[in-house]
């Protein structure tokens, strides 16, 4: 049970983060179809933070001397790194959406196939295969948090939710936990948020209250940039070993089902990313998941494919989809490029 | 009614638009090298000029002469190949440009494409040439293909249509699924290629003869050698799409004569958008969907329609790309999809929409992979810079509409100095 | 110059060209302190066009603004906002999501580190709403509450800006009578609390009862100011429209034939509520006579011409063509039963304005085997179709059948519409405002052939706003209320003054009751 809990939550912070991403972009009125792309440039930005800092003395010395708190430090300024490539690769998007009026469904294509295609050509150039990992060690041992920190030794246990929510738990995690409370903060509380919001219902009504609604737009899809660019390391750090190989496996799809699931509403959001999380969980781990711990692997001994399993997020996005369309309703001027002309 | 200059013809400045989108793709990709290779010492400045110089003209690439120089001239291999590797795009092109005219984005051509590999490979290899003649075998495998890709392709349609889930998403929704559904299918299925040893990820080649026999009261399937005292039950697979005598004007490449059958398609295509009322209806619903429903136009019906016409051409690139007889399929496909689905994207956006400019542009997208290649095979730069080039193309085609304001300014400026 | 006077604002001399037409052409407008100004002119006179250059959303090629008597440059919504300028805009720019209060304090927030401060927002906005008498509720979406309430949203924007200058952009085309004499008291209001209050409309009766002066638009150029004591409605009309003219249709008594369309008891849904836009309307239009439902915009008369021609689905009652049952026919079906219909929004249903105008012109008979042949479109025969109803319905294009349908002026739009639906010769015509917008010859000229169209004994059904139209054209009049027919009348026994009060609820017959006796 608590490697399940782990596990979803896994999955689920990356998908709630980057439907946050879709939101604030959404809710300025521009279409962030590129959300795939830039978890894919993010996690090979921050991988490449990663593998460059490790090739500096320090970092195998604070290792050594057992140093978790630079470690844990220096993962969160890769996040932070990967946040900030993030940002710089969808004013790509902002550029061609805002200022060109181009079409944004085209324009977030166009970066999706950019992003797997210049990583991938940087992967080959710097590692000479189709996969980048980091220079030293393996995700597991370096940035989890573990119970030998807290003084526990090998065999001794640390409780339910030690061990749920401690225990072989990424700081990223917590961190993307964090800056999403915050974000949603920002975007309900806050004077930016409810002009960045009116600007994807009626962004005529917000220029004629002296709303900058260019800049709105820009600050939506650049935080968006950064949020998906946050969740495409984050994502890769937790589940691939932090290693990049250009390819997030439409988990930027997802997390855009999960913000249409979610109503563009964080809370809702939350939830939807638990769900998923909680079925891409079962993909990923179906044959060692040991539900209530009596050593029995259940969903194994129902002999179904695995194929079945790995389709079933998107299964169930697609029946979400089919049961909630109806009733959502999006920001209403989305993919509607600003012309201040128009009244 | 004064009479345009070719110049301020539409027209024109759709195909002038489009160039400039290729020539900044072309561009960019060029930066890139040049920059990769001057940060890089193994490279430096002579091997970003290689690299420049690969990607301009890949496609007359001969190699490396003796003093370990790139030597270029015509490549009958190169072009025969370029060709063949348009053959697919070509259909998934015209995919995505139809769904483009419907005002559809059909961005699930991966999906439709696997599930046409799907179909015709599975009859091509299971249907016993013993029974039916290798020919009809193969009009059956590419019309199973179609049928596969149309329904696959319908799918988004009736979500879009009924319970108006974007089609993006829905496409790449049942784009992972069709990948991991068709690895779980081929996964149960005897058509894995346990002959050649090591080869067991691929599928037969469809060219493959295989035969079922039982040996010493044990079913198995065998080679086209028969081993002695083995009681034959059936024999397979044989099929290939036949070279019309393209092999012989293109020696040592794949071409064979699905590059005609598809620019047949495009043809049809081309006549059913702009002579027919069913293509007529398609378009009004793309221009405007509530104008059509306005004159009556069922626009549902014509979503679904289109959806499924997209599937059944996306499907029909896979069908002759995999029923070419050596093409070999990998079918544990479940974390990466067919990028020729996804590359129907670009060449339809680069042929605006024009189902004859598709072929043009698909063959354009093809040369750039042969390029690719060879940047590959010669340089210690990789193929992966053509994508890059496609994907700039894409981002232009984005805002092909300033562009061709651009071009108009810039004619009406020289039209004041005059 | 009046230099005694105590001027809030002063346009003077302002000129604003636009491609092809002076919008405004040396105009000079004076706002007083604590007056109501009236400014008067028909659609397309430049009123529009001056408020935004006012409201800084256009800059004038010539021309000053003064406040106070000092000149001011304004380049942007924010400049008139600092200068205590506010408008409420003829669609109101609301985020109909937010909540009232949000709508409000939007663009003008009190902030505490970032931190919108609704609390303290709160009080002020009660505050105001209780000094000038505007009722709303803080916390209720705008999607959700009334027009009027909506309005005193707008005008609640304005005064938590602390806005001097208010600006009312024809605020009661959307109201309701009793909306309007509210508005018209909270404008007095206003005023007498020293806000200085620019009216724009062309409604006569309002202005002679609200506004203090009057400043007179026509085609863009000031024809005069006058006070409002020393002047008569008809001296302000005859200022307007520059000479007496009446749009009068020449036309026979109608002579009405058998029941063409019979709705019994329809009632069709809204779209963006969740109650019925129609609810349970019956009447019958009968061949060579033109019915026009009349009404104030939004009292479910769109609803009902959906209903009618199949866009939206009713949700109850019976509609029937020449006495076949079509409720629940699909578009396409009820078309071949007899209705063609101008609809009311031309670049949303009536055109695809990506296509030729030929290609137009076959949007619902493409199918038809004197267009098609084994599925494939007869070209030839359209171009010489469409050629034949250039000529005869006059619709001029620059390049003939093969103009795009976006590059042609709204008239000639409008026109190949008409001819489109005219020439399908059904029994049954759904015009929906048919001239709106259309400059006067063009409106004489659509007026005709609906005349035209009723005396070769077809049924019209006319759905508009003007009253002149309604009053001119028809031959019954049904209006329509809250989703409701709530009088019949003869146009030429009633007056309009007697047709605004059904139109605004204030009288209603019962029908049924009637047709019981």
């Amino acid at each position: 049970m608590p490697f399940l809990i782990r596990q979803t939550l896994v999955y689920a912070v990356p998908l709630m983060l980057v439907a946050l991403a879709g939101v604030f972009a959404e809710r300025s009125g521009i279409i962030n179809l590129a959300l795939e792309g830039i978890m894919i440039f993010g996690a090979f930005m921050g991988v490449l933070f990663v593998r460059f800092v490790q090739q500096w003395g320090w970092f195998q010395a604070a290792y050594d001397a057992k140093n978790y708190l630079a470690l844990q430090g220096f993962c969160t300024l890769a996040i932070l790194f990967a946040a900030a490539c993030g940002a710089v690769f969808s004013l790509l998007l902002a550029f061609a959406a805002i200022n060109l009026k181009a079409d944004q469904t085209i324009g977030g294509t166009a970066l999706n196939l950019l992003a797997p295609a210049l990583v991938l050509f940087f992967i080959r150039i710097l590692a000479n295969q189709n996969t980048l990992n980091m220079y030293t060690g393996d995700a597991a041992s370096w940035f989890m948090l573990k119970k030998a920190m807290f003084g526990y030794g090998r065999t001794q246990q640390m409780g339910f939710l030690g061990s749920t929510f401690v225990d072989k738990v990424y700081v990223a995690t917590y961190i993307c936990i964090l800056v999403f409370v915050v974000m949603s903060v920002v975007l309900y509380k806050t004077r930016f948020g409810l002009r960045l919001r009116s600007c994807g219902e009626n962004p005529q009504a917000s220029a004629s209250l002296g709303i900058n609604v260019i800049k709105m737009r820009y600050a939506g899809t650049v935080l968006s940039g950064a949020l998906a660019g946050m969740g495409g390391f984050v994502y890769v750090l937790t589940t691939a070993n932090c290693s990049a190989n250009g390819d997030v496996a439409g988990f930027g799809f997802l997390a855009l089902a999960v913000m249409i699931f979610g109503n563009w509403k964080p809370l809702n959001i939350c939830g939807a990313a638990l769900l998923f999380g909680l079925f891409k969980c079962i993909a990923a781990s179906y044959s060692t998941l040991d539900i209530n711990g009596d050593g029995v692997y259940m969903l194994k001994n129902l002999n179904i494919n695995t194929n079945i399993y790995r389709m079933l997020p998107y299964v169930i996005t697609l029946v979400v989809l089919a049961f909630t369309s109806k009733s959502s309703r999006a920001p209403k001027a989305e993919g509607i490029p600003y012309d201040p002309g128009k009244r | 009614m004064k009479k345009e200059s070719f110049w301020d013809k539409t027209a024109t400045r759709s195909v002038l638009a489009s160039l400039v989108a290729i020539l900044t793709g072309m561009v960019a990709g060029g930066l890139i090298i040049l920059i990769v290779g001057l940060t890089n010492p193994t490279l430096g400045i002579k091997g970003a000029w290689e690299g420049i110089r690969l990607v301009a003209a890949g496609l007359f690439s001969t190699g490396r002469g003796s003093a370990g120089e790139l030597t270029f001239g015509f490549n009958p291999t190169s072009f025969g190949n370029m060709l063949f590797r348009a053959m697919p795009l070509v259909m998934t092109g015209l995919s995505v440009a139809l769904g483009n005219k419907a005002g559809l984005f059909n961005i699930g051509a991966p999906g439709q494409f696997l599930a046409g590999t799907a179909a015709s490979l599975s009859v091509a290899l299971s249907v016993p040439t013993s029974v039916l003649p290798a020919w009809l075998i193969w009009i059956l495998a590419f019309l199973a293909g179609m049928i596969a890709g149309a329904c696959w392709g319908a799918i988004p349609g009736l979500l879009k249509a009924f319970l108006n889930i974007n089609e993006v998403l829905a496409c790449i929704m049942t784009n992972w699924i069709a990948a991991n559904l068709v690895t779980w299918f081929f996964d149960v299925s005897n058509l894995k290629n346990a002959l050649e040893g090591t080869k067991s990820g691929y599928i037969y080649k469809t060219s493959t003869i295989l035969n079922d026999v039982v040996i010493d009261g044990v079913s198995s399937t065998v080679g086209a050698a028969v081993p002695e005292g083995a009681q034959m039950v059936a024999t397979r697979g044989g099929v290939a799409t036949g070279k019309m005598g393209l092999d012989a004007l293109f020696g040592g490449s794949q071409i064979n004569g699905g590059i005609l059958v598809a620019i047949l398609i495009a043809v049809v295509i081309y006549i059913l958008l702009s002579k027919t009322t069913l293509g007529y209806q398609l378009k009004a619903c793309g221009a405007n969907r509530y104008a059509a429903r306005y004159a009556g136009i069922r626009d549902k019906r014509n979503i679904v329609l289109t959806m499924a016409l997209a599937g059944a051409l996306s499907a029909a690139g896979a069908a002759l790309y995999y029923l070419s007889g050596n093409t070999e399929f990998f079918w544990n496909t479940y974390q990466s999809l067919p990028s020729e689905g996804f590359n129907g994207i670009p060449v339809a956006l680069l042929a605006i929409n024009n189902p004859i400019g598709v072929i043009f542009s698909a063959v354009f997208m093809s040369m750039l992979q042969i390029c690719g290649q060879k940047l590959t095979e010669l340089t210690a730069y990789n193929e992966y810079i053509t994508n890059v080039i496609i994907a700039v193309i894409v981002y232009l085609s984005a805002f092909m509409l300033v562009i061709k304001m651009w071009i108009g300014k810039l004619r009406s400026g020289k039209a004041v100095k005059k | 110059m009046d230099h005694e006077q105590d001027y809030v604002i002063e346009m003077l001399h302002i000129t604003k060209e636009f491609p092809g037409i002076k919008a405004n052409d040396d105009i000079t407008l004076q706002l007083r302190r604590g007056e109501i100004h009236a400014l008067l002119g028909e659609n397309g006179a430049g009123k529009s066009t001056l408020m935004s250059v006012l409201f800084g959303l256009y800059q004038p090629e010539a021309g000053e603004i003064r406040k106070d008597g000092k000149p001011v440059k304004i380049t942007n919504p924010n400049d008139a906002t600092a200068l205590h300028i506010g408008m409420v805009h003829q669609h109101f720019k609301l985020i109909e999501v937010f909540t009232v209060l949000d709508n409000i304090i939007l663009g003008a927030e009190d902030t505490r580190l970032g931190f919108v401060q609704r609390r303290d927002a709160r009080k002020k906005v009660e505050e105001l709403s209780k000094r000038y008498g505007l009722a709303v509720d803080l916390d209720a979406k705008v999607e959700d509450i009334t027009v009027g309430m909506q309005q005193r949203v707008e005008i609640l924007k304005m005064l938590y800006r602390e806005n001097e200058i208010l600006i009312f952009d024809e605020p009661t085309a959307v109201l309701t009578p009793q909306e309007i004499t509210e508005l018209m008291h909270i404008m007095k209001g206003l005023a007498s609390e020293g806000k200085s209050i620019l009216f724009i409309s062309h409604k006569l009766n309002e202005i002679m009862e609200v506004s203090d002066r009057v400043t007179v638009l026509r085609k863009g150029r000031y024809i005069g100011t006058v006070n409002t004591a020393e002047t008569t409605p008809s001296e302000l009309s005859r200022m307007m429209v520059g000479h007496d003219v009446q749009l009068v249709v020449d036309k026979t008594p109608a002579k009405p034939g058998k029941t063409v369309l019979k709705v019994e008891n329809l009632h069709v849904p809204s779209h963006l509520y969740k109650h019925d836009a129609v609810k349970g309307v019956s009447f019958e239009v009968r061949q060579g006579e033109i019915v026009c439902i009349a009404g104030i915009d939004g009292n479910g008369q769109s609803e009902l011409v959906f209903g009618l021609s199949g866009l939206e689905k009713c949700s109850g009652g019976k509609i029937e063509i020449n006495g076949v049952d079509i409720t629940h026919a699909p578009i396409r079906k009820r078309s071949e039963a007899g209705i063609s219909h101008i609809p009311e929004d031309r670049h949303k249903h009536g055109l695809v304005l990506d296509f030729s105008l030929e290609q137009n012109m076959v949007l619902q008979a493409f199918e038809e085997p004197r267009f098609q042949h084994l599925g494939f479109i007869k070209f030839g025969d359209v171009r010489k179709y469409t050629e034949r109803l250039i000529e005869e319905y006059d619709i001029r294009s620059g390049q003939g059948p093969i103009t795009t349908a976006r590059s042609m002026s709204g008239g000639n739009q409008q026109k190949a519409i008409v001819a489109r639906e005219i020439d399908r010769d059904l029994p049954l015509m759904l015009a929906v405002q048919p001239t709106r917008g259309l400059d006067v010859g063009a409106i004489e000229n659509i007026h005709r052939q609906i005349v035209a169209q009723r005396d070769a004994g077809k049924a019209v059904l006319l759905v508009s706003l003007e009253l002149d139209e309604v009053m001119n054209l028809s031959d019954r009049i049904l209006v329509m209320y809250e989703g409701e027919i709530v009088g019949e009348m003869d146009p030429k026994k009633t007056t309009v003054e007697e047709l605004g009060l059904y139109m605004a609820g204030a009288k209603r017959q019962d029908r049924q009751k009637e047709a019981r006796a």
